[in-house]
């Protein structure tokens, strides 16, 4: 044998695993992180038209200030925010409790349902149709004075007139909140039910052997085990939320009185109607954020288990 | 030898070539554009005539301000690009904006003079003009708006039987509510006089003196109150449908559903709007004739409208040219030249302007071709019982006052509506909250405006 052979080359494709990642990496820097930055620069500019959007000079942190003292810039985004806070609470609540009653539905053993599979299919449905169409869809069915809703409750002799939904708060800020239901409670459910299939069947055999009912089973296993995906949930729904935009931009319009008018509405019209303020729409974005940010920490302390140690 | 006469026929060939080279240098401008319509009318009508002259298209569409975000980085960046428009068309809703900041030409540095403009439309002119008056962009079609108003329902509820007796009753905006109510009475509330307060709005705005921001400030035009006052009426005392534009009961009135007695719309209104949505059913692509029977056998409203100038001449949409100033500057003189021809030629020419109203249908910008239209017998249109709709629009053109048109018009007009007339009208605010919510709403959005 010769002296040059005795080491075999080692080869390895582990450097491979770096073009798979690529394209996502490069998209992501151009499309996300690189905005991300540009946003966070724009917000301590004067920025205002799309002439000054690269020549723009520094001016701190007043477009800040400007979003947190009194004045109508900032009575707008509060508003605004208070809106978006109360339509995803009204939509959140309702989304979790269905979720997670069909999705422990699904998965229990002892009621085996058919059709399971068509069923999750209608229920996620309406997630699979663009939020726009829905829009559009809603806005129609609810107009003033003819329109589909408008005419079924007066044949049924529900009401006498037709009545302006959209002039009205809660029913405005309601059918808001019922569409962002409608249209993700399928998705959670999905996901629930994947965080229920993955508990270890043993221990729901266990608690029947003990003779748990069903609700025992829900609350002292099914629930404390799927913490972790109802945290998950909980976050992306909230981030979900907060950023809520299409429906009510596209069948409100933000009315009545601004009462359906959310944060991301507000930036869109800081920085894409008017005088096309850029810099404010930008601190805007970027106070969202840290606002997004705090509530997802929170969330997460509540959620851990703060107890769970000690027990041991 | 051979070699000598090579010379001599290549020589001979230069020279033969020459004098075209010299008379008929060639030209490329940049146009830019958000829609084909400009591109098809150089391709149809100049480019035969003028092929020396070529052109590199830019298409932007307006939507969500892609077009005008375009043209203002790149413009900003720098205006004297390779790429930079020499030419760009311009709407309604941002014309203001490009005729009264410098990056337009002064049509005047390209060589026109006021003897050119001395037959165009006046209200459109002006909207072509920055506040110091001087003429930056120029339109070749003119979108005046006239009040349609359904024939047979004005003689069954109200006697009229001619258009002229009609004006009269909407001779201006008493006299228009009044009709109204006398309208609620004798139809006993089912006929509606008209269908969605931003009707009204359309027209109304044409009756202020001041635009929405005059020197930096905001600025509230009494009549707005008059405005105010009139829809309100017209809400509590149920004297229209109550609903909006471009929405289900809108297009009822229009078809013959609900009995609503006047729409107020531009040019393009009464060929693309009312006459599409005569009947249930009915498609733009239909022929006059084909709608007709379409409409005669389902109730319909195809010959059953008349139009007449209503209480206020006024303007809705429209496309001007203009060029880029910075281009311009830098341009020698056959570039100025071409750039010249290209805006005499759609905006001035009246042969080319007459051509088009043939070919199109289209309401044009200056007076001696609509004059020569008129007088030929104009255009009986059977939609509106052969009533000519080109001498009423000349009249309505000829009445609007484009003065107060400004470049923040279709935001301010967006946040007027949503934050005074729909709140107020309504009664879920009273007139003071309403208008202390425009103004906030206006110093939000609006940076560098001053609201007190």
């Amino acid at each position: 044998m010769q002296a040059g052979n005795t080491k075999p080359k080692k080869v390895t494709y582990d450097h491979y695993g770096y073009f798979f990642i690529a394209p996502f990496f490069i998209v992501f820097l151009i499309f996300q992180l690189y905005p991300i930055f540009f946003t966070f620069k724009t917000s301590v500019t004067d920025a205002v038209g799309w002439d000054k959007i690269l020549n723009n000079s520094i001016i701190g942190f007043k477009n800040f200030q400007t979003l947190f003292t009194a004045n109508d810039t900032s009575g707008l985004y509060w508003l605004s925010f208070g809106n978006t806070a109360i339509m995803w609470v009204c939509n959140f609540i309702p989304q979790i409790g269905f979720a997670l009653i069909l999705a422990s539905w699904f998965t229990d053993q002892h009621l085996r349902l058919r059709a399971q599979g068509a069923f999750k299919v209608m229920i996620f449905m309406p997630n699979i149709i663009t939020a726009a169409t829905i829009g559009m869809l809603f806005f129609s069915l609810f107009s003033y004075p003819i329109a589909p809703i408008n005419t079924l409750l007066q044949k049924l002799g529900i009401l006498n007139t037709p009545f302006e939904y959209f002039r009205n708060v809660p029913t405005s800020r309601g059918i808001v909140s019922f569409i962002q239901w409608w249209m993700w409670y399928g998705n959670t459910m999905i996901i629930m039910i994947a965080g229920m299939n993955g508990i270890n069947p043993s221990l729901f055999e266990a608690a029947m052997i003990d003779g748990c009912t069903s609700r025992q089973i829900f609350w002292k296993i099914t629930l404390p085990l799927i913490k972790p995906i109802m945290l998950y949930n909980l976050i992306t729904s909230l981030v979900g939320g907060l950023t809520m935009f299409d429906i009510p931009h596209l069948m409100t319009q933000g009315n009545p009185n601004n009462m359906t008018n959310t944060v991301a509405r507000f930036i869109y019209q800081q920085g894409f109607t008017g005088t096309y303020n850029f810099n404010m729409a930008s601190a805007g974005s970027v106070v969202l954020f840290g606002i997004i940010i705090i509530c997802s920490m929170f969330i997460n302390y509540l959620m851990k288990d703060h107890d769970a140690k000690p027990h041991r | 030898m051979k070699k000598v006469l090579s010379l001599v026929l290549a020589v001979m060939l230069l020279c033969a070539a020459m004098p075209f080279a010299m008379a008929e240098e060639e030209v490329t401008l940049n146009v830019w554009s958000f829609t084909n319509e400009f591109q098809g009318m150089i391709e149809k009508y100049f480019a035969p005539s003028h092929p020396n002259i070529k052109f590199n298209f830019t298409l932007y569409p307006t939507d969500g301000g892609e077009y005008t975000s375009h043209v203002d980085t790149l413009l900003a960046a720098d205006a004297t690009a390779e790429d930079a428009p020499d030419i760009f068309t311009l709407e309604a809703a941002f014309v203001k904006k490009y005729v009264n900041s410098d990056w337009t030409a002064d049509l005047k540095d390209l060589g026109f003079t006021d003897d050119d403009f001395a037959t165009c439309i006046p209200a459109m002119l002006q909207i072509g003009q920055n506040p110091e008056g001087v003429q930056k962009g120029l339109a070749w079609q003119s979108t005046p708006g006239a009040l349609m108003y359904r024939a047979d329902l004005a003689e069954k509820y109200l006697g009229v039987t001619t258009p002229e007796e009609f004006q009269e009753k909407v001779a201006d905006w008493d006299a228009f509510l009044e009709t109204a109510e006398e309208l609620k009475e004798a139809s006993d509330g089912a006929c509606k006089m008209f269908c969605a307060t931003g009707d009204i709005w359309n027209a109304y705005q044409y009756n202020r003196s001041q635009g929405w921001v005059v020197d930096g400030k905001l600025v509230i035009d009494d009549v707005l109150y008059d405005f105010l006052d009139l829809v309100k009426t017209a809400e509590e005392e149920d004297l229209y449908a109550k609903g909006m534009a471009w929405q289900e009961a809108w297009y009822a009135g229009m078809n013959g559903t609900n009995e609503i007695m006047c729409y107020l719309l531009p040019t393009w209104g009464l060929h693309y709007v009312l006459k599409p949505n005569c009947v249930p059913g009915a498609d733009g692509s239909m022929s006059d004739e084909e709608l007709q029977k379409l409409s005669d056998e389902n109730g319909g409203t195809f010959g059953l409208w008349r139009m007449v100038a209503g209480p206020v001449g006024y303007s809705w949409g429209g496309t001007w040219v203009g060029a880029n100033a910075a281009k311009v500057a830098a341009a020698d003189d056959a570039k100025k030249a071409a750039i010249k021809e290209v805006i005499r030629f759609f905006t001035l020419d009246p042969d080319f302007l007459y051509t088009y109203a043939k070919d199109s249908g289209d309401f044009v910008s200056n007076n001696a071709v609509v004059d020569k239209i008129i007088e030929e017998g104009g255009t009986p249109n059977p939609f509106l019982g052969g009533q000519d709709h080109y001498s009423i629009f000349a009249q309505a053109a000829n009445l609007a006052n484009a003065s107060t048109m400004t470049d923040y018009d279709e935001a301010m007009n967006k946040l007027w509506d949503d934050n005074v007339t729909q709140p107020y009208i309504k009664g879920e605010v009273d007139l003071d909250t309403a208008i202390a919510n425009f103004k906030a709403a206006v110093s939000a959005q609006f940076e560098g405006i001053e609201v007190e």
